[in-house]
């Protein structure tokens, strides 16, 4: 049997799976269910973004922090 | 704990053995007239509509629970024809549940018909603008002719013509881009059943330094998968050394193909 995607999910990137996953398959709304509707990538993308960008200044902090000191 | 919400993860045509290890414990399989649905008693404390509308928040948790809903569901695929839930959705009770299935048995019944024997491919196409213009500044023979013009011309017109060069290019670019992307479209398209474009994802989020000209899902009969596969090492193989890159992966559960999106309610 050929693998699936869980065989080689090491490789696949959590944008791949969220591009399924999110507004796709059996998609239900309404009072008996809970389900958070107004959630998509592009929602998510952007938090993936604040979160990346978030990590970049701390990054850059950490470099700037150093050569301060030297000073 | 209080485990009274149902975390619906799929349904299944047919029973299925869940030996799916530790990571999936608490999963379990209900029969409802004919349909098997796979499940997971969670707590509010985690899955009640504000608590899940946090939890959304929380990019470390979407990770953990997107992968584990397409794992259990990908797993079951192996040996089952699945109709995959959204993730994240969750039924207040094994009586809404059974409403659910009850109300929709024939759209299910025709959902199962239609994606049974076949799978889930994605395609996504990049590419990488450097190597594209590269390869057009050496082998284009309209670029090469004004190249050989803007050596023998006055810096002024060589001014004008470095200009048109770059123009030359830009275009012979954009056509490069539609011809392989219409080109794969094409051939994937012939060796599938249904086939659904999706948005382009930005570079940001894609974290890769080529572009994304398309992202396609491809709905294939089982016994035409390895054609498929063969068509992918085909193209790559035409595309790549221009600087496009044919990223595939599946088999993935049918999310794109199936037709059940509805407001549901009670009453």
């Amino acid at each position: 049997m050929q693998e699936n995607v869980i065989d080689q999910s090491k490789d696949i990137t959590i944008l791949e799976i969220l591009d399924r996953v999110l507004n796709k398959g059996v998609v239900l709304t309404g009072d008996i269910v809970i389900s958070v509707a107004d959630i998509d990538l592009v929602y998510l993308g952007v938090k993936l973004l604040l979160s990346s960008v978030e990590t970049m200044q701390k990054n850059k902090l950490n470099t700037v922090k150093p050569s301060l000191q030297i000073k | 704990m209080n485990n009274e919400l149902i975390y619906v993860y799929c349904i299944s045509s047919t029973p299925v053995t869940l030996d799916l290890g530790s990571i999936h414990e608490g999963l379990k399989c209900i029969l409802f007239q004919g349909y098997y649905i796979i499940v997971k008693n969670v707590s509010p404390d985690e899955f009640s509509e504000e608590n899940l509308k946090k939890k959304f928040a929380d990019l470390s948790w979407i990770d953990k629970n997107a992968r584990d809903h397409i794992r259990v569901i990908s797993q079951i695929m192996k040996s089952s024809t699945v109709i995959p839930f959204k993730f994240g959705t969750i039924f207040k009770s094994e009586e809404n549940l059974g409403k659910f299935i009850s109300d929709y048995s024939d759209s299910l019944r025709e959902n199962l018909i239609n994606i049974e024997g076949k799978e889930e491919w994605s395609v996504k196409i990049y590419f990488d603008r450097k190597v594209l213009n590269e390869q057009i500044a050496e082998h284009s023979e309209t670029v090469l002719n004004i190249e050989q013009q803007i050596l023998e011309s006055s810096p002024g017109k060589a001014f004008l013509l470095k200009k048109k060069k770059a123009e030359l290019i830009e275009k012979e670019v954009e056509k490069l881009i539609k011809s392989c992307g219409q080109t794969c479209y094409d051939e994937f398209k012939n060796i599938s059943e249904l086939s659904r474009i999706n948005n382009l994802l930005p570079k940001e989020l894609t974290e890769r330094n080529d572009d994304m000209i398309l992202n396609v899902s491809f709905f294939i009969k089982k016994q035409r998968v390895a054609d498929f596969v063969g068509t992918v090492d085909l193209l790559q193989g035409k595309f790549k050394n221009i600087g496009f890159d044919i990223d595939v992966s599946g088999p993935w559960p049918p999310f794109s193909f199936i037709s059940i999106k509805e407001r549901f309610c009670n009453n």
